[in-house]
Parts: C-alpha cells; structure tokens; sequence
C-alpha cells in the first residue's frame, strides 16, 4: 500500500479528510501572496472558515515567508521632511488627546428612588433632584464644549506660534552659518547656458546652506534636489531636501542635519527630480561643486 | 519540517520592537520616534518598489505609521513580532494605491480596511537577527530561476493574480502557479538550512 492510500486510511480513521487539507495546502502561500484568483481564493476561504487547524497553522507561517520578500526590495531611504511632517501630526494629535481627557466633566449620579411608603415630600425632594441633576449635566456638558473650543484654538496659536518661531531659528541658522569663518565655501557650477551658479556653505557645526539667485524653475510640480557625494569608492548619491525657486529665481536651502559629515563628502550635486524628490538621482546633475577642506576639522 | 528553536535573546529585535509598541499604547512618542527610525527605511524601500513615486510612497508610508500611533492596540506581540505585520499592512496600503479597479482590490488577502492578521515567525527564524535576514533573502531570491524570481516579485510587489501573471508572462497559467510555488519553496527550506 503506498504513502498516499496509507495517510487517507488514517485519516478516515482520525475522523478527517486528509485529502482536503492536502489540497488546500498547497494553495496557502500563493494565498498569503495575494495570487490566487478568485474561484480558487473562495474555495480555500470556506475551507479556512471550518477552523481546519492543520491549515490555520500552516497559513500564519506562510504570511511569515511571504513578508519576508519585503527585505528584496531595493533599500532606501525618506526624505527628513516626512519624518518632520509625521511628528508633527502625531505631537498635535496627542496634545488633543491630553486636552480632551483634561477638560473631560462626569456627569453627576442621580440618587436612587426611594422605596414604597416613604412620604410624599421626599419624592418631591427627589423629583427636584433630578431635574438639578439633568440641568447640571446639560450646563456641564455645554461647557465642556466650549472649553473643548478655546482649548482646540489656543492648540492652533500655539501651533502657529511654534511655526514661526521655528521658522526665525532657521533663519538664524542660515545667517550664522553664512557669516561663520568656519564655515567651508563650496562654489557650484552649471554648464547649462544663461543660468548661474549656486553657492553652498557648510558648518561643521550648524549644516549647511545652499543659495541661488535668477534660476529658472524646473518644469510643471518638480524640483531641485541636492544630493551629497561620497568620498567612499562606489559610495551612491546620498539624497538630502528638495527646493523650487521663487517666482524671481531665488532660493535659500538650509540644511540643519546632512546625512553625512563634510570630511567623508566628495563633492555636492543638484539634479532635477519629480515633487518630492527621489530616493536615488534620476537626471544627470545641474550643478556640482567639489568640498574641499582647508587644515581646520570637522 | 522545521528545525528545533533554541531561546530568543533577550534583546533581539522583536523583542524591542514589542517593548516600543507596548510604550505608545502608553502615549510614549519617543518610543514611536524608536520605531519609526528602526524600520522606515524598509518599509519606504517597501512601498517605494510597488508604486514607483517618491511623494506617494512617502504619503503611504506617513499613512501607516500614523495607523501603527493611532491603532496600536491592535498588535498582539503574542502571536507573532512585530515587524512583518507592520510590513504586511505597508504593502496592503502600496496595493490598495497601485489598485485603480475594486475588482483586483477583491484578490487582496485582507480584505477589508481592517489592520493584517499576524504573521507568526517559524521557530528557526527567531535566531536571525535583522540585517542577517535580508541579505539571506535577497541571497535567496537571486538563486531562484529567473522565471520563478519574475513571478513572484509580480505577485508581491504588483499585486498580481496567476492569470494576470500569465497573461503578462505569455505563458501557460499551470507554469506560472508551478514557478510561484516552488520558488517560495525554495525560499522557505533555504531559510531552514541557514540556521
């Protein structure tokens, strides 16, 4: 008798069908992927809905192995930006959950009704209790609205405040590093015809600012990226913020933290990307300029 | 069959990441700052393979981490660690965008908006540590038979059915359902051997 006879034997034995879950099984990681069509996803979904143990088991462990091709993908990396942005939400969506559990008024409890044969006037005492108590709750609660709205404003001042107050570090930022003997002067030129050049500086310190006046905008939603390149042998453009140019061609790009220090960076390059910017070049450079350090560290 | 497990380090991976989540069910923002700066990298690399563009990758990837913050609760580290869930609800959110038809959105395993089930780890995974694991992976898949490496990246990161595999491949729909079941074969016991 062969391997196959021999299971489903002890498998009509056991109570089960055997040749079910064989069936099935088969079909789990290609489930788990996503790729099975629709008469065949059916089929094991109502197999998958008798709680077949063997199957349920053998399901967890290939959404394991499917989410492991996740690792095949090609590495990169998000821009700064998003981090900043996705902070940002998560800082105000917390503050508001602060607020609201500081602000939260509980309603007061009502006290029981009073049992048969107790006098007239205290139901009366108890009526009137009552309708304080529904008052009390309605003004509570009228109140708590509005404390909710002065609070949620005051959050947007705050917001705002905070917004621009970073704003004028940044601008602090970009004079002091402008202005700081330390910082290395790195010219960046362009081949491109009726277009200047751009200027970077760099502090050790503080980051970096890359500035350019008269540039044309790139065209529709893209933009100017800066790239930093390493001085390590086959090292890939480490990508850093995007920019557009104003309506008169200028621009000020401060950056407080470069993804690499100035000793190990071979020279900086602007390319023009898609909205957003990309994780890797996708256009030959605009501009390039070589970091060369005089004798003073990092 | 798979191997027998040996204990976890304590500080292993999925193990911190655990310990992370249990802290922004507490509010903890550093905590979720941890996270993210632990696994943003993969999982941009992720959803940038499935939908090609660096501001909607970045908007999906905001979108799923602002999902961990607010559904938190949601992760079971009981039944499986942490990172391919998270993993898991990235590439769902990839496909969803990628998916412009409701019929191909049907074909997607978890199908409802709900969060991804769980995804518990083989005893013999739990000695990888993060970095070992991908480049065993992408060892594993460039051994594959360009066929069934084709395949599968169709599935995974396009979102594809066997037929649709087919029909892009030109090739018979019993080939295709061969080379994707193999090569995940292949994958799974070279991840058995390397322990």
């Amino acid at each position: 008798m062969d391997q196959k006879r021999l299971d489903a034997l002890k498998g009509r034995i056991a109570g089960h069908d055997v040749s079910t879950t064989d069936q099935f099984g088969e079909l789990l990681e290609a489930y788990a992927l996503g790729a099975l069509d629709a008469p065949e996803r059916g089929a094991l979904e109502a197999h998958l809905a008798t709680n077949c143990p063997q199957c349920a088991a053998a399901l967890t462990e290939a959404r394991w192995l499917v989410s492991q091709l996740a690792y095949t993908a090609p590495e990169a990396a998000p821009s700064d930006m998003l981090r900043g942005r996705l902070m940002k939400i998560v800082r105000e969506e917390a503050a508001a959950e602060q607020a609201a559990q500081k602000y939260s008024i509980r309603a007061t409890t009502v006290a029981p009704l009073a049992k048969p044969g107790v006098p007239y006037w205290m139901w009366a005492a108890v009526a009137a209790l009552l309708v304080v108590a529904i008052y009390s709750t309605w003004d509570a609660r009228r109140l708590s609205e509005q404390l909710r709205d002065i609070n949620s404003r005051a959050i947007a001042e705050l917001n705002s405040r905070a917004k621009i107050e970073e704003e004028l570090a940044a601008v602090r930022r970009e004079a002091t590093i402008l202005a700081d003997p330390a910082s290395v002067k790195i010219a960046m030129a362009t081949s491109q015809p009726d277009t200047g050049p751009l200027q970077a500086n760099w502090n050790p310190q503080l980051g970096l600012v890359v500035s350019g006046q008269k540039i044309p905008p790139p065209p529709g939603d893209r933009v100017l990226q800066l790239w930093l390149i390493p001085k390590a042998p086959g090292g890939k453009p480490l990508p850093s913020q995007a920019v557009r140019p104003d309506a008169r061609g200028n621009f000020v790009l401060l950056v407080s933290n470069p993804p690499e220090q100035m000793a190990a960076t071979k020279a900086l390059a602007v390319t023009e990307e898609p909205a957003g910017g990309s994780p890797q070049p996708t256009t030959t450079p605009k501009w390039v300029g070589g970091v060369i350090l005089s004798d003073t560290k990092d | 069959m798979f191997l027998a497990a040996l204990s976890p380090k304590p500080n292993d991976d999925a193990t911190v990441d655990a310990a992370l989540v249990q802290q922004v069910l507490q509010r903890d923002m550093r905590a979720f700052e941890q996270l993210y700066d632990r696994h943003c990298r993969l999982v941009y690399g992720l959803v940038f393979r499935i939908v090609q563009q660096a501001g909607s990758a970045e908007e999906i990837v905001q979108d799923v981490f602002l999902q961990l913050w607010r559904n938190a609760s949601q992760y079971d580290a009981s039944r499986g660690p942490f990172l391919p869930w998270l993993l898991t609800m990235a590439r769902n959110r990839a496909l969803d965008t990628l998916r412009l038809k409701s019929e191909r959105q049907r074909r997607r395993e978890d199908q409802s908006e709900e969060l991804p089930s769980i995804c518990a780890v083989p005893q013999f995974e739990k000695e990888l540590d993060q970095k070992r694991r991908a480049s065993r992976i992408r060892e594993l898949m460039t051994s594959l038979q360009p066929q069934q490496k084709r395949a599968i990246e169709l599935a995974y990161f396009e979102g594809l059915s066997h037929t649709e595999i087919a029909d892009t491949l030109n090739e018979p729909l019993g080939t295709v359902k061969s080379w994707i079941r193999n090569g995940l074969m292949r994958l799974r016991e070279g991840l058995q051997a390397t322990t």
